[in-house]
């Protein structure tokens, strides 16, 4: 790995995670005010997110077996947001006391 | 007010000072980067840096202690058993705590013999303290471990919350037994002594701030038993399960077989995906309770918590985790920046949280409020984030200089440590570093005196039960 | 199935735990018998008596440690339970003076000082370091070193004197030579671009 490549690839991959976070938040905040306009941000990062992860593939000196997690693994970040919200959401609601 | 809660609060009282010294020893640390001269032959880097990192697992274990003793008796509505024998232990560990620094700061190293083992420095980082402070750390937290079980057994209740403590104390208490051995073997050394420190760190220390998040979240925010205990399943789940198998990622380089690479770097990997759930979760309480509560200082200390977990340990780790990277970041500057943001947002903001939480009981303030809060909390993380930044600039200058281009000699090494990168990067981190001692200093300003005057209510409204 | 239900999430937590603590412990296994002195990727300590080189190997695409032919250490060929004894006094040396608080192995430890692990093979002591000190071989050159870092520093950041006998200093550079001989899985990359000769 060239000394640009150690240095490109490792700001990607924590900006690949940073940009995750921040679709969470997005996508959590947007929920909560149903705000289209914070879920599309939120969508936004997460394009972003997917971005770097083709960035990543096409570019890093990394095996295909590493490329492949890392798609996945940018696959998985999508659902992560919404199903924890849902789950929150079901778990909160079944709590509340029948009438 | 039970006598263990009396207990937490001298347990809490105990840790903001080591937290002091911690900050101070830091400091000290940082200086001699930037003037390599500094008390040498008197007090050389080594031996500061000892006082920085023991200091900062007694600090943080004191406030998981305190945090514990607070809960429990509320937790199962009695005292808890075997008090009295907690409460001598808690002045016989500060007296130990005393001593092993006293020993560190005057005597600091003995001769290669079992005597410098047993009473001076074992020079096992985090595990310096000599063996016989780790027997007496052994007694305090088996002692801890009774208390915890016989009243739960005395109370004849068991809770999820504290089946899940229970289940995580006795690989807490187990794994420190690492901290005796002398190995002749560095690779089988390192072997073990990363089930101590991964183990604590990134697994049952974990398990144990779910815990006492659970129950700081009940009180904070109302939340339910069965909401909060469900959560934390779902936690353990995933943080061990991508932790437990994630300890391979300090396997990478120090003899272990090659298969390491891969398992390691694919369980560690995966680890930031729970601590994105706990940010998602973190906003869902903000937002659904409007940001209002009676405790706004704890409130934000469990956010910071959650995002500094998420940044600090996930961000900055999945940065450095893959193998092909870590090859050149493993051992430099990049590797204290992750491990400053990540002891940090998982713990240091967890045990100031609870503390805070705490406050509002003693103090029996319906909401409490402050001005000093804000600048403590703006000025540690801020203080934070500025070290760790500087910190990440340098390291992945010696990345790249020291690994990368020179190929890991004294002289790329040296290379490295010259260049302009690297020095503006320890230049920053001394400057963030007393910003953030300006916060400590505010925090125990603040600490000592919220809620002891009428409190802010302007803009606060009572949270709903 | 019912994700509300904390019970199914409490399976899932135990059921993950136990899986995970399965595999470690047969991984565990294998690896202390790969990391024990003698086993597949740590030199049994006699490895001192050997020159060690570092060289890349292209069948695992990273740097390994080369076990050549005999080269004695300070002039001496050690018998097993000699070479024993001076890794154990080694390590104790090391543990005493707390040497993981400034410097690395394995690149663990503290990051004041240089990565050890290959400290043995490092280009500075013949090429600085003997002729600073007069010695006429690179084990001797680091010895006096070690007992006197004060005397021969060759940069702003120096190594203390932490009071080494002659002995210590020996078994300390025993130590190194025998690290250097792991199999770190191509731990550090490329180490010393510039070839030494002794």
């Amino acid at each position: 790995m060239t000394p640009v490549a150690l240095f490109t690839t490792a700001i990607a991959l924590g900006l690949i995670v940073l940009s995750g976070g921040a679709y969470g938040v997005l996508y959590g905040a947007g929920s909560l005010r149903s705000s289209r306009r914070l879920l599309r941000a939120g969508y936004v990062c997460y394009a972003g997110q997917l971005l770097l992860v083709l960035a990543v593939c096409v570019a890093a000196p990394l095996a295909i077996v590493w490329k492949s997690f890392l798609v996945l693994s940018g696959i998985a970040y999508g659902f992560i947001p919404p199903i924890t919200w849902r789950l929150l959401q079901a778990l909160h609601h079944s709590n509340e006391p029948q009438p | 007010m039970y006598r263990s809660q009396r207990l937490a609060l001298r347990y809490f009282t105990a840790a903001i000072v080591l937290f002091g010294v911690m900050t101070a020893a830091g400091l000290l640390s940082a200086t001699y980067y930037i003037q390599p001269s500094l008390l040498y032959n008197v007090f050389d880097f080594h031996m500061a840096k000892i006082v920085h990192i023991n200091t900062l697992v007694i600090w943080l274990l004191m406030g998981f202690i305190g945090a514990v003793y607070w809960f429990l008796p509320q937790e199962l509505e009695r005292e808890v058993v075997g008090i009295r024998l907690a409460e001598i232990l808690f002045y016989v560990f500060c007296a130990a705590v005393a001593v092993v620094a006293a020993v560190f700061l005057f005597v600091q190293y003995g001769g290669s013999n079992q005597f410098s083992m047993w009473f001076i420095n074992q020079g096992r980082k985090y595990v310096e303290a000599p063996r016989w402070a780790a027997a007496g750390i052994v007694v305090v937290v088996l002692t801890f471990v009774f208390n915890v079980v016989a009243t739960a057994v005395r109370a004849r209740r068991m809770t999820g919350i504290l089946w899940v403590l229970m289940l995580d104390l006795v690989p807490l208490s187990v794994l420190y037994l690492d901290a005796f051995p002398q190995i002749t073997n560095m690779s089988h050394d390192l072997y073990w002594w990363w089930w101590l420190v991964h183990m604590w760190v990134e697994a049952t220390w974990e398990v144990l701030i779910g815990c006492l998040m659970a129950w700081s979240l009940m009180e904070l925010l109302g939340t339910s038993r069965r909401i909060v205990e469900t959560w934390l399943y779902i936690e353990v789940m995933l943080v061990l399960g991508t932790g437990i198998l994630g300890l391979g990622h300090h396997y990478f380089w120090i003899g272990t077989p090659q298969y390491w690479l891969s398992i390691g770097g694919f369980f560690s990997a995966l680890e930031p995906l729970p601590l994105l759930g706990m940010v998602v979760h973190a906003v869902y309480d903000a937002g659904t309770h409007h940001m209002h509560t009676t405790n706004r200082p704890a409130f934000y200390w469990v956010l910071a918590e959650a995002f500094g977990n998420f940044i600090g340990a996930g961000v900055f780790g999945f940065m450095m985790t893959l193998p092909q990277i870590n090859l050149f970041s493993h051992g430099t500057q990049w590797t204290v920046s992750h491990g400053h943001f990540a002891f940090w947002g998982a713990y240091g903001c967890g045990v100031i949280a609870i503390i805070y939480l705490v406050l509002q009981r003693t103090r029996e303030a319906q909401v409490l409020e402050s001005h000093a809060w804000k600048w403590s909390f703006g000025l540690l993380n801020l203080g934070l984030i500025g070290m760790v930044g500087g910190l990440l600039v340098a390291g992945i200058a010696q990345a790249i200089y020291e690994r990368a281009e020179g190929g890991s000699t004294l002289q790329a090494f040296v290379v490295a440590s010259e260049s302009s990168w690297f020095h503006s990067g320890m230049y920053a981190r001394l400057a963030f570093g007393v910003v953030f001692a300006l916060g400590y200093l505010t925090l125990v300003y603040d600490l000592l005196t919220i809620g002891r005057r009428v409190p802010i209510v302007a803009t606060t409204q009572v949270a709903s039960a | 199935m019912d994700i509300q239900d904390p019970k199914f999430w409490r399976a899932g937590a135990i059921s993950s735990t136990v899986v995970m603590l399965i595999v470690l412990a047969f991984l565990t296994i294998d690896s202390l018998e790969a990391i024990r002195a003698g086993g597949r990727q740590v030199p049994n300590y006699d490895v001192i008596n050997q020159r060690i080189g570092y060289a890349y190997d292209w069948s695992r695409r990273l740097d390994v440690p080369v076990i050549g032919p005999t080269e004695p250490l300070f002039g001496k060929s050690y018998s097993l339970a000699e070479a024993t004894a001076q890794i154990r006094l080694g390590k104790l040396v090391i543990q005493s003076r707390a040497c993981m608080d400034c410097h690395t192995f394995f690149g663990n430890g503290a990051y004041y000082g240089p990565d050890l692990t290959k400290a043995w093979l490092d280009p500075a002591w013949s090429q600085i370091w003997m002729p600073m000190t007069g010695a006429r071989t690179r084990a001797d050159a680091m010895v006096l070193f070690l007992m006197h870092p004060e005397r021969y520093p060759t940069w702003t950041r120096r190594m203390p004197n932490l009071g080494l006998s002659e002995d210590e200093a020996r078994s300390l550079v025993a130590y190194l030579k025998w690290m250097s001989a792991v199999d770190a899985n191509g731990f550090p990359e490329n180490f010393g671009l510039i070839h030494s000769r002794d």
